[in-house]
């Protein structure tokens, strides 16, 4: 009934190549500047061309950072390993914690269930900074604060709703009958989650893994109130570009380009996680 | 009113320039009386949905043509083609309610509200909505909604009524009762209508004559008995039939006019000289091998000793109330067989197999039925 | 030997009762098969047994040990699910497996095992395959499969053949009496069509609204069905219903049906002159001699060709509409618009109370 016609091919193609310029011209902007020191990058008028120089990378990666006004010690590569600790950290303890409960919200009704639900949802609504200023009075009486294992505590108020969330629509969309069938072949409760339900789910717990790794990469706010220097992310770390001489805009590129390596690779990894469809054929629908 | 409808050569191919294009429907032609009731039967895939929703025009027609009546009408919009449709997917508009959704068809003919009411209240009684009427869509069961579908289709004035799968959601004791009052409205109003299904009972109850589909031919195009009594090749005649025919490949062997149908050098069925006709016994004669087909409801079933036919072990016997369900051992393979009354044999019991010469159904290993009976098949039917 | 002894079961979601005290024994090696329209409760009925739900009230006793604290696996049961409930990630051959390697065989065992039941079912041949890339009739041969495997003493299967297509659900009716028999399990067998209740039950349960209306041979259901509930949902076309009463007639009583007066078997003198519902099954509808006294007199409405039989629709004079499906004659001699007379033999109507609507049994 519907024929392409190949106008119509075209203007697709246009409108396609839009979008992509659109969203990867400024990362692409981002990787030329991290290949080029302040002075290109400032002189007027811009240019395309220009002689490429690795010193971004290098001082970025040696801690040395040559400013007109002299050198300056830099943390970033700590930042960046702060940064893998809490992210990976954060994510590894909500999904110990959120699968589970998931699985708990998706085959139990409970009293509350929804409500406990609901609430733990709500904590991604209130503005971080509001909870901030008691959060950091309680920490610092308890002596978590600028700590790791404190920032990881605060860090699930970002990670573990999403999980729990994400996870939740994943097990109920498996039928409980394939469970069942598993648990009267003779399989205990826990066996039946652990060979059934969790691998069942397993794109899902992928694709939510992942959304909460990027989210705690990204957090800025938690970090830079509640941690100091050498617990520090890359997210409050870029801060230090801004010198007393002006902004290193060379560095902050290659910062964002090293910055943003792990999530994305992560990303391209899982992938093929995130489009698997295991439950297809199980169930005659 | 009503008219003749007619198709010919009607072909549907999907993304025909793409690299392996999809046939449809191919080469379809039927030509349907004014005020028959046909059914276009197949499992999915066989093109019968496509062919309804050409002539309905919700798909444009490749190559071919469709006319009701003198108009051609397969490059007019649906709206003017003058046909009603009622669908597998009820469709009902989820706002108003039954009797609104019914009344909706009607609206292009301008009646009078009483007189509206009137066609509204009479196609409920028919489709036993009458209570349901003033309920909404989504307050209703899957098999109301579908009901209220129908009414919607038979209420209006059309030249051509078009279901598809009208009575896949009833209940199968309300479906058995509507299938009577469908068929006997259709006639008393002397409709036209085109029936598309999966389920050859309701094929063979309601229509007058059933359009096999298979991987988007048609192959054959009879009256149910005709179906039944001479299916054109194997296809169709496994096809058709519940329980299906019990089919056999043997090499017919004839010495001194008696023919024996033979697999493995066991003999499964024989039959004396006289006994299928001279033409049959000729056409015979020329194969090597073929396959022979018999309807459970055609097998004769004797005591050994009574008996002159191959020998069958019953394996089960299932009585469901108007009928007897019998499998046995047979060959190498079974053989089943319907009986009208309890047959009293038990698991394990032997019996004599005979089928009547005029039941038996040969068709060549390709396909193509050769001979029903002592009848030879039609050449060149497809 | 009473095997399975469901004790005053009562079931609710809520406020909605979905099993309302119910009891039912079955025999060791038994099968009974659970008949009832869609949302009558015969899927919770095996959810209970099975340990997937608890009942409020009553006991599940098999062997005489009651369930109600065992946890699923310990129940030594074996189901196979209507949606056929395959597990996606393992092959058919994993899947057939699981009851076994539950029960810590040896992996050449679990192996045999297997094989075995594959080749009983005709599937050796897919066991690589996943679930999804099995056809509807090998995952449901897969399934039932896996709930034999491991020889359960208990067999619970809810409408495993619902998902198939016609023609392999014949053949898996015929099929299964004998592959169940070489078992020797007790065996629910849970369906909403008449017709394999009738071929597989040694007795059949007829579960509506959560209550067994019935529960008997195919026999007793069949032809002494309780109520017009359980008459209608046996046979096909359903039953016809002529309202009427019993008048005198000479020696014994006649159904006064309109003006036609079809004789009764004895046993019903004393209910001369009450209004009553009579029962006759489509296929005991005959042809009556012209000129018959009493036939009912009816025009041929439709013609509803039924497999293997001509179904009619007829409407008597006073246009009641009823069907037949018995060989009345060829297509030609009774075709639409035929006049004809019919009649039933004396013992083929049922009597049902009129308010009631429970079927009257003749007095001895």
């Amino acid at each position: 009934m519907h024929h392409t016609t190949t106008g119509e091919k075209i203007l697709r193609g246009v409108l396609i190549t839009l979008a992509l310029v659109f969203f990867l011209f400024p990362i692409f902007w981002i990787l030329l500047m991290s290949f080029q020191t302040n002075a290109q990058i400032l002189r007027i008028p811009p240019s395309l061309f220009f002689e490429p120089t690795l010193i971004n990378y290098t001082s970025l990666i040696t801690g040395e950072l040559q400013t007109a006004a002299g050198s300056l010690k830099l943390e970033f590569m700590h930042n960046l390993w702060n940064s893998v600790i809490l992210s990976t950290g954060s994510v590894l303890i909500s999904l110990l914690l959120g699968v589970p409960a998931a699985y708990a919200f998706a085959r139990y009704k409970f009293r509350f269930s929804e409500d406990i639900a609901f609430t733990l949802l709500s904590f991604k609504f209130a503005p971080p900074l509001l909870v901030l200023l008691p959060l950091t009075l309680y920490f610092q009486a308890i002596g978590l604060a600028n700590t790791y294992i404190g920032l990881i505590w605060v860090y699930q108020l970002i990670t573990l709703p999403l999980i729990l969330w994400i996870v939740r629509g994943y097990f109920e969309d498996i039928s409980p009958d394939i469970e069942h069938a598993y648990r009267i072949a003779g399989h205990s409760w826990a066996k039946t989650f652990m060979k059934i339900s969790i691998p069942l789910a397993r794109p899902g717990i992928a694709a939510a893994g992942l959304l909460s790794f990027i989210f705690a990469w990204n957090n800025f706010v938690f970090a830079l109130v509640l941690a100091s220097a050498d617990k520090q992310p890359v997210t409050v770390g870029a801060l230090a570009f801004v010198t007393a001489s002006g902004i290193q805009y060379g560095q902050i590129a290659a910062a964002v380009v090293i910055s943003i390596t792990p999530t994305l690779a992560l990303a391209l990894f899982a992938q093929r996680y995130l489009v698997e469809g295991l439950s297809l054929g199980a169930v005659k629908g | 009113m009503t008219a003749a409808v007619s198709l010919t050569d009607v072909n549907k191919v999907y993304a025909a320039k793409a690299k392996n294009p999809i046939y449809a429907v191919r080469d379809f032609s039927i030509e349907i009386k004014a005020g028959e009731i046909i059914a276009l039967l197949g499992s999915s895939g066989c093109g019968k949905t496509s062919t309804l929703r050409m002539i309905a025009g919700f798909e444009e027609v490749t190559k071919g043509a469709i006319r009701i009546g003198e108009k051609t009408i397969h490059t007019l919009p649906p709206a003017r083609r003058g046909v009603a449709m009622a669908f597998e997917g009820y469709s009902l508009y989820p706002p108003l309610t039954l009797r609104e959704n019914i009344a909706f068809a009607l609206k292009s003919e301008k009646l009078g509200s009483a007189e509206t009411n009137r066609r509204v209240e009479e196609i409920a009684k028919l489709l036993e909505l009458t209570k349901h009427l003033d309920r909404y869509p989504s307050t209703v069961s899957a098999g109301q909604q579908q009901r209220a579908s129908l009414g919607r289709a038979l209420v209006r004035k059309a030249d051509l009524y078009l279901l598809d799968e009208p009575m896949g959601q009833l209940e199968p004791q309300l479906r058995a009762i509507l299938r009577g009052r469908l068929k006997r409205y259709l006639r008393e109003h002397g409709l036209t209508a085109i029936l598309v299904t999966h389920d050859q009972t309701e094929a063979n109850a309601l229509a007058d004559r059933i359009a096999v589909m298979e991987g988007g031919f048609l192959q054959q195009f009879a009256s149910p008995a005709e179906l039944k009594a001479a299916p054109a090749n194997l296809f169709v005649g496994t096809f058709i039939g519940e329980p299906p025919m019990n089919v056999y490949e043997v090499a017919p062997a004839i010495a001194n006019g008696r023919v024996s149908f033979r697999a493995q050098g066991e003999e499964l069925f024989g039959y004396e000289p006289g006994a299928l006709s001279d033409t049959v016994m000729a056409q015979l004669a020329k194969q090597k091998s073929v396959v022979v087909g018999v309807r459970p409801a055609d097998v004769v079933m004797k005591p050994l000793n009574g008996g002159s036919g191959a020998t069958a072990e019953v394996v089960s016997n299932q009585w469901i109330g108007d009928q007897t369900h019998l499998e046995s051992a047979f060959g190498d393979g079974v053989i089943v067989a319907t009986l009208e009354s309890r047959f009293p044999a038990r698991t394990g019991e032997k019996l004599s197999i005979e089928v009547p010469p005029e039941k038996l159904h040969v068709f060549s290993t390709e396909g193509p039925a050769l001979a029903h009976g002592s009848r030879l098949a039609e050449q060149g039917a497809t | 030997m009473t095997m399975l002894d469901l004790q005053r079961v009562t079931k609710r979601y809520g406020k909605d009762t979905v099993l309302d005290d119910i009891s039912l024994s079955v025999d060791e090696g038994e099968t009974v098969a659970i008949f009832g329209p869609s949302g009558a409760g015969k899927t919770v009925l095996l959810r209970l047994i099975a340990g997937m739900a608890e009942p409020e009230e009553g006991a599940i006793l098999v062997n005489g040990e009651d369930l109600i604290d065992v946890a699923p696996e310990n129940r030594a049961v074996g189901m196979a699910f209507q949606n056929f409930a395959l597990f996606p990630h393992m092959s058919a051959f994993e899947n057939i497996a699981s009851p076994l390697e539950a029960r810590r065989s040896t992996k050449d065992a679990v192996a045999d095992g297997v094989h075995k039941i594959a080749k009983l079912l005709k599937i050796d041949h897919v066991l690589g395959h996943a679930p999804r890339e099995l056809s509807n009739g090998q995952k449901q041969r897969t399934a039932l499969a896996r709930a034999l495997v491991a020889a359960p003493r208990l067999l619970l299967l809810d409408d495993p053949l619902r998902n198939v297509d016609a023609k392999l659900r014949f053949e898996m009716r015929l099929e299964l009496p004998r592959l169940l028999e070489g078992f020797g399990s007790t065996v629910l067998y849970v369906t909403q069509d008449y017709r394999e209740a009738m071929a597989l039950g040694n007795r059949i349960g007829v579960l509506i609204d959560g209550h067994f209306v019935q529960i008997g041979t195919p026999e007793d259901i069949y032809l002494t069905p309780t109520t017009i509930e359980v008459a209608e949902l046996f046979g096909d076309p359903v039953i016809n219903l002529f309202e009427g009463r019993v008048e005198k007639a000479g020696d014994g009583t006649t159904a006064a049906i309109g003006d036609a007066k079809l004789p009764l078997p004895t046993g019903y003198e004393d209910q001369v002159g009450q209004p009553v519902i009579f029962g006759i099954r489509p296929e005991n509808i005959a042809k009556a001699d012209d000129g018959t006294a009493g036939a009912i007199a009816a025009k041929v409405a439709a013609l509803l060709p039924l497999n293997d039989r001509l179904v009619r629709l007829l409407v008597s004079d006073d246009g009641h509409e009823f069907y037949t499906s018995r060989d009345l004659g060829s297509e030609e001699a009774v075709g639409e618009g035929a006049r004809l007379s019919v009649s039933a033999a004396p013992q083929d109507i049922i009597l049902f109370e009129r308010d009631s609507r429970r079927r009257i049994a003749p007095a001895r």
